[in-house]
Formats: structure tokens, sequence, C-alpha cells
């Protein structure tokens, strides 16, 4: 199965929860997204993602001089990213269990 | 190294074209993080790899950030109405800060005597700034506008240039030049204290904040509005304190090698002879043989006077009386000091005709 169709869904989840900790730019979520297991994470896709999440009040942005090349520009997420963080964690896990139960019925 | 740039800037150029329907600000904010991406991961491809190989064509790119970014499909570029958006709010705000940057180094050369100057700039920043406050640490929207992409690029030179070297040295420099501003900005204010405590108060309390805005504005953009400004005041202090300093040099030295010529704070001079007896009509001249003139206004009675010119260098000068509204010369003899008049005679009656000041001493070389 394409796991690309599935990441679309979910890939707000997934960046929301790799800025939790620590602020990043953009090749940074896009790394520790790939240092957690999705391979195949477009760097545009996070790019347009970051944006959408900032465009939504879920992300505040501050630009990081740098001595070679241009400026970074790092996200962190504020409190509104961090209760849609919560809720949609919620909903990932319901839905989640809810696949697993009907995968373990046709297992069975 | 170089093709590498040209890479990255062919690629951002696609970008850019392929994103050209959006808002510039939308598209601004973008190429900001986008340009940061695309020029780290050219520093990591290999030695035959493409910037497309690892990232597939900009278009494909683009369409695939549109698409995460919930943006809608691409559309033609709308003919956006760029004489009707000419002054915009963010370019407004830019030249704002331009122009109050540089009135505040013309009014900071002029702080120091009338700190109240300082006000215009101020008013001017405030307002500039509060138009662009709600827009972001980042100000994608000014950093988007031609004029300051033109003074970006100035900024950034190639790679391995001497500007560009000379540049990062003293990018290198400005954690330095924040202390010395703080310290110029300090001094103005001590030099303020014991005359205007108003504006001492405002210099010190810039001076202060300065200190934290140099390295907060590397990161808010905004702080741009407090530490430009502030950088203007410190050169223009410094200009003024260097201006006084050199004025002040200047004077003393005037002072000390030019003293005042003796016939400009003397009203008449009288001579005596050895015996003590007032020498009358004597013609005075210097080593020159330039006449010794008294100022003019004890030379006669004015234009018109009906007595034959008398050479403004003869001592004693006659002596104006003013009576009942008409001008008098009195004879010189009449009114010698050292029998009539008590004003010279302190200095010069009481020593003079004793000494050995000959009138051969003052030889007429006409």
């Amino acid at each position: 199965m394409d796991t690309s169709q599935l990441l679309k869904g979910v890939l707000d989840l997934a960046v929301l929860a790799v800025l939790r900790k620590d602020d990043g730019y953009g090749y940074d979520v896009v790394r520790r997204l790939r240092a957690g297991g999705l391979n195949d994470v477009g760097d545009a896709s996070v790019y347009g993602t970051l944006r959408r999440l900032y465009n939504a009040g879920l992300l505040t942005s501050y630009v990081v001089p740098s001595e070679e090349g241009p400026h970074r520009k790092y996200y962190s997420i504020n409190e509104t990213g961090r209760v849609r963080l919560a809720e949609s964690r919620e909903t990932w896990r319901s839905f989640a269990s809810t696949l697993d139960g009907l995968l373990g019925e046709v297992a069975a | 190294m170089n093709t590498q740039a040209l890479g990255v800037e062919y690629y951002l150029a696609g970008m850019r074209a392929a994103l050209d329907d959006l808002p510039p600000s939308e598209v601004a904010e973008i190429m900001e993080d986008v340009s940061a991406h695309v020029a780290e991961l050219s520093t990591e491809l290999g030695e035959n790899e493409t910037l497309e190989q690892r990232l597939g064509p900009p278009e494909q790119y683009a369409q695939e950030l549109r698409q995460a970014a919930g943006y809608p499909p691409r559309t033609e570029r709308m003919p956006v109405t760029t004489k009707g958006t000419l002054l915009t709010r963010p370019r407004a705000a830019a030249w704002g800060l331009a122009i109050a940057t540089g009135i505040t180094l013309l009014a900071g050369a002029a702080a120091l005597r009338e700190p109240g100057i300082l006000l215009l700039p101020g008013v001017v920043l405030v307002l500039s700034l509060a138009l662009v406050h709600d827009r972001g640490p980042a100000q994608p929207e000014i950093m988007a506008l031609p004029e300051t992409r033109k003074v970006q690029q100035w900024l950034t030179p190639e790679a391995g240039t001497p500007a560009e070297r000379a540049l990062t040295y003293f990018r290198s420099l400005q954690p330095a030049w924040w202390l010395v501003r703080a310290g110029l900005l300090g001094l103005g204010a001590v030099l303020l204290a014991g005359r205007d405590i108003l504006g001492f108060l405002f210099v010190a309390a810039i001076a202060v904040v300065s200190v934290y805005a140099g390295p907060r504005a590397k990161i808010d953009r905004r702080w741009l509005w407090f530490s430009l400004p502030a950088s203007a005041l410190a050169v223009g202090l410094l200009f003024q304190v260097v201006d006084a300093t050199a004025n002040n040099l200047a004077y003393n030295t005037s002072r000390q090698s030019y003293p005042a010529p003796i016939t400009q704070s003397y009203e008449n001079i009288y001579a005596y002879d050895e015996n003590g007896k007032l020498l009358t009509n004597v013609l005075l001249y210097d080593q020159r043989g330039n006449p010794i003139n008294a100022p003019h206004q004890y030379y006669g009675c004015g234009g018109g006077d009906p007595q034959p010119m008398i050479p403004a260098n003869r001592y004693p000068r006659p002596k104006i009386d003013y009576e009942n509204g008409t001008c008098y010369t009195v004879t010189p003899s009449m009114s010698a000091p050292s029998s009539t008049s008590s004003t010279p005679s302190s200095s010069s009656s009481g020593s003079t005709p004793s000494s050995s000041v000959s009138p051969t001493s003052v030889s007429p070389s006409k």
C-alpha cells in the first residue's frame, strides 16, 4: 500500500509532534520526520504543511541569522498548536484502534 | 561551488515563477523557507548530482508544496494593479524607517544642543512601525519589496570575493559595535545630564535598550525600528563630540597664539617724554610701517565733521564730547590724563613719566 496517501492525512499531526519539544526550521523538521521513520515524506510537503499550520495560527516563526547562507526561519508550536496536537492525537488513537479492531477481525 | 550557486538561483527562480499567482507576502514567506532549504541541500549534493535529481523539477516542488499548504491550484497570474498598490503599508513602513534613520543621523549631530529634535524621527519611527507591527517578526512583505531586495543583493556579494570577506568581517564586529553604540549613547546622555534632565533620561534609556535591541533585531526584524536609528544617533553623537573637541582645541590654540591687538582694547594712547611732558600729535606705526589705529568710534565726530581729516594713528586722540546733542572734539592737550582724567592715570601716568619709555621707542618710519 502506498504510504504517501496515508501520510497526507496525518502530516499535520506528525509535524506538530516533532515540534512539540524543540523549535525547528524547515529542513530540520524534514530530518526529524525521516529519523522518526517517515522515509517517504517529501520536502515540499513538509514546507507546505508548515505554511498551512502557520497560517492557521498553530505555529509562530522567528528568523535566526546563519553564518553561511540565507537566514533560517524557525517554527515553534504555540498554545493553540499544543491544544490541536492533543486533540489530533486522541482522534488518531481512536481511529487507529478502530482500524486495528477491524484488521484483527479480518486476520482472525 | 559557482555552478552550485547558479543551480540554486535557477531552481529558486523556477519556484518563484510557479508560485507567482499567490499573494506576494505569502510567496516571500515560502521563498524564505525554501531558499534556506535549497541552499542547505546544495551543500549535501554529490559530485554529479543536481538539485532537480534530488527534489524534482521546481514546478513539481512548487505543486507539492501548494497542495500541502492548502493553496488553490495554479491560476494564471492575475494582472496585479501595481499602480494602486505602489504605496503599500510595508513600503511606507520601510521608507519611514529609512528616512527616520537618516533624520536621526542629522539630528544626532545636534542632539546635545537640542535633544527635543529627536522627537521628530521618533514620531516617524512609531508611525511606520505601527503600520507593520502585526506582520510578524520576519517582515516578509518588507523583505519582498524590490528596493529591499536590491539592498539585500548589494549586502550579499558572491562568496569568496573581497567584498564578501570584508562584509563577513564587519558582521563579526557587530556585537562589539553594539557595546560601542551603548557607550556613545551613554556618553551623550552624560553630556546632557547637566542641562536637560528629560533629554538625559531619553538618551540614557535608548542606550540601555540598545544593548538588548542589537541581538534581538537579528531574530525579530521589528527591532530594526529601534536598532537602526539608535546606531544613527550614536554616530551623530560621535560626530558632535569630535566636532566640539576639535573646536575647543582650535579655540584654545588661537587664544594662545593670537593675542588681541593692543589698539583694539584701548581707547586712546598718551605718550610722554622723559621729563614727563605729554607728547601730542604722535604718529604710531607698527614694524611694517602700517599705522596703528584705535577703533573708529573714537576717531572723530562722524561723517559730517567739518574739521580737517585727522590721521587715525595720531595720538592722543581728540576727546569726543557730546553736549546738547552736538559733537565736540576737544583738543588732546586739555584732556591729558596726568592732570585731568583719572582713567588711564593708574596704568600709564603713574609709571611712564619716570620710567625709561622714551618717545623715540616709537619711531615713525614714514
